[in-house]
């Protein structure tokens, strides 16, 4: 019992099993759009994809790159921003404005995007960052909902500045393999994100954000400037989740506050962190991707989808919502340190382990 | 002179409500240390308890407010006994999403039992009124008011002159120190977040006499709760009370100012907010935690 911290051999073998299944997995994804260009096909290789499994990888890929983002404030620095949705929407819209007002070329646009969500976090970030706990989370939450507010509702002279309710329309690029472009687009970005928290973890800057984590007055005592390194990493998670806002308004073409100023995705990025591991390297890529496919899979538009017994098709949305609801309330109540435990070879997924993460946490 | 009394009535009222959601809110943030995501989805279950009464049973919607608080009361005890209580001691971010949890299963199984309908609750002397000016000040919503006050009264009499309120705010104040003294730490955890959920459930009552409500109609009501307990201060009844109906004065003038209409109301109950917390941390009168 009071080992089970420690891994035991089929313990091990079994989670070297389940990585390399998890990478072929990864490797077949990212390989398998390669078959819809013409040349695959020309040469007779069979179509492996198709425009439902374009759109589900790209929004894992993007979900990927919010989870990880959040990970640099929430996990590696301990403040929990529940508003990050935020920067997506002000790089989604940053993106939009520059290519349909100003004509600016697409590539362009995409790399200011996340230039314009550091600018926004980092301005709101030197009062915002004196707050901890709830107080940051709910005040990081109000700014996200009131820029969303303001985005679609700001007018000058009578003339909507942001398309007003309507949202955005872009201009539609045209490129051979628009899908596919747009995905490994995704996935660079998720690259990206990956490569800078890795780079994060290992670096002066991230002990320095680690130690604020720990214990901001101590962290201030051993010389760490922690405002400066506080709206830092607020202001590098601003900017990858900005990124993937601008990429996802060229994807998508069309945005509004709706699309790009979900509450919801405040919350999902949160729970994959959580979910995957908070402020490791990949938990919150593993933390994406299965709950991305879970939520996707219960809403009903993966193909293989399965009927949910006794729920009739129209209900189902709904149903999914409380499955959800169910799933977040067991996983936090029963593995509040993430499923990456597991796989990071800390402690096993016992019912030893179950038992002790709840009992440390409850009265 | 005339308009300006007009919106400070109007503004009362409106803060009535919110003095109603928020006291239950503020007392288990203050005690628990739990911001309860979900306060707005217990509100709406609480209207819905009174709109399913009125039009099945014909009871007077105010008769059933203690119906609403002694079932929510219920429901709130079982939530925080068998759920939240294990993970009271995690990081706080754990209690967020678990309360987000709840709120989504708490919203989508009404969208299950009563579709995405609106429903109002109208009771035969719902038209009626006071004159005032150009508008009519309706009856329903003084007794809102009349009935928020009553309510964060006697949360403040529970609180402060019952043994069970002073064991409350003993956990409040110090955990261990409270348990050390004998105080059943489970018990008095679900009992505060039973009272919390009571207090949601008699505003959502209140809040079907008012406007038409629909499963999600709560959300809005959990943000403004927080705004409103921010901006009284954490830790006292009498701070959430002055916060209500400073809110909903607040919400008034802005919303009557030329240009702002109600689309900003989100952003400026945001903005208040962060200033609050900015420039004064605990509130206009609240005590420092």
């Amino acid at each position: 019992m009071s080992f089970s911290s420690l891994p035991d051999a089929s313990g091990k073998r079994w989670r070297r099993i389940f990585l390399y299944i998890g990478a072929a997995v990864l490797l077949y994804a990212l390989l398998a759009p390669l078959t819809s260009l013409e040349a695959a096909q020309g040469a007779g290789v069979p179509l492996l994809t198709d425009k439902l499994w374009f759109r589900i990888a790209t929004i894992i890929a993007m979900f990927v790159v919010m989870a990880s983002a959040w990970n640099i404030m929430g996990g590696l620095t301990g403040y929990s921003a529940f508003g990050n949705v935020a920067f997506f929407g002000i790089g989604a819209y940053t993106c939009a404005m520059l290519v349909s007002r100003a004509h600016w070329p697409l590539f362009l646009a995409i790399a200011v995007a996340p230039v314009t969500a550091a600018i926004f976090a980092s301005l709101i970030g030197v009062p915002l960052l004196r707050l901890r706990g709830h107080y940051f989370a709910v005040a990081s939450l109000g700014v996200s909902v009131a820029v969303g507010e303001i985005v679609q509702n700001l007018e000058i002279g009578a003339k909507p500045v942001f398309g007003g309710a309507t949202g955005l329309f872009l201009p539609i690029f045209r490129f051979d393999n628009r899908d596919l472009l747009f995905f490994y687009l995704m996935v660079a970005a998720a690259a990206l994100t990956v490569g800078i928290t890795w780079w994060v973890l290992r670096s002066r800057f991230g002990y320095g954000l680690i130690a604020i984590r720990e214990n901001e007055e101590a962290a201030a005592v051993m010389g760490v400037n922690t405002t400066a390194y506080k709206v830092a990493a607020f202001a590098l998670s601003a900017a990858l989740t900005g990124l993937a806002g601008g990429i996802f308004a060229q994807w998508n073409v069309f945005i509004n506050q709706e699309n790009v100023f979900p509450i919801e995705y405040n919350v999902q990025m949160i729970l994959m962190a959580l979910v995957g591991g908070a402020g490791t390297l990949f938990g919150p890529v593993a933390g994406a991707i299965v709950l991305q496919v879970l939520i996707q899979f219960l809403s009903g538009s993966l193909p293989i989808s399965a009927d949910i017994p006794f729920v009739p098709p129209d209900a189902r949305p709904v149903v999914a919502q409380v499955i959800l609801g169910l799933l977040l309330v067991v996983t936090v109540v029963f593995v509040p340190r993430g499923v990456i435990d597991f796989f990071g070879g800390q402690s096993r997924l016992s019912l030893a382990y179950l038992k002790r993460s709840l009992r440390e946490t409850s009265v | 002179m005339g308009n300006l009394a007009q919106l400070v009535i109007l503004g009362l009222l409106a803060g009535g409500v919110y003095v109603a959601v928020g006291v239950g809110f503020g007392l288990v943030w203050g005690v628990l240390n739990i911001v309860n995501l979900s306060h707005g989805a217990l509100v709406i279950v609480g209207g819905y308890l009174t709109w399913q009464l009125f039009t099945a049973f014909h009871i007077d919607p105010f008769l059933t407010l203690p119906i609403d608080a002694i079932f929510l009361f219920a429901v709130g005890y079982a939530v925080q006994r068998g759920v939240i209580n294990r993970v009271i001691r995690a990081p706080l971010l754990f209690t967020f999403l678990l309360t987000f949890g709840l709120n989504l299963i708490v919203i989508n199984v009404l969208l299950l039992l009563f579709k995405s309908d609106f429903r109002s609750v109208t009771p035969s002397y719902s038209g009626a009124g006071i004159e005032l000016g150009p508008v009519v000040i309706p009856y329903t919503r003084l007794a809102a008011l009349a009935v928020a006050l009553a309510l964060a009264g006697g949360l403040a009499f529970i609180l402060n002159r019952t043994r069970t309120g002073l064991a409350i705010q003993a956990v409040g104040a110090d955990r261990d120190a409270a348990q050390l003294v004998g105080i059943d730490l489970r018990h008095t955890y679900a009992l505060t977040f039973g009272i919390g959920a009571a207090c949601a459930g008699v505003a959502g009552g209140l809040i079907s006499l008012i406007q038409a409500i629909t499963p999600t109609a709560g959300e809005p009501y959990t943000l403004q709760a927080f705004v409103v307990v921010i901006l009284g201060g954490l830790g006292r009844v009498s701070a959430t009370v002055l916060g209500g109906l400073l809110f909903g004065l607040i919400e008034v003038f802005a919303q009557s100012l030329p240009g702002s209409g109600s689309v900003y109301a989100n952003a400026i109950a945001f903005g208040l907010l962060v200033l609050v917390l900015v420039v004064r941390p605990q509130g206009l009168i609240g005590r420092l935690k």
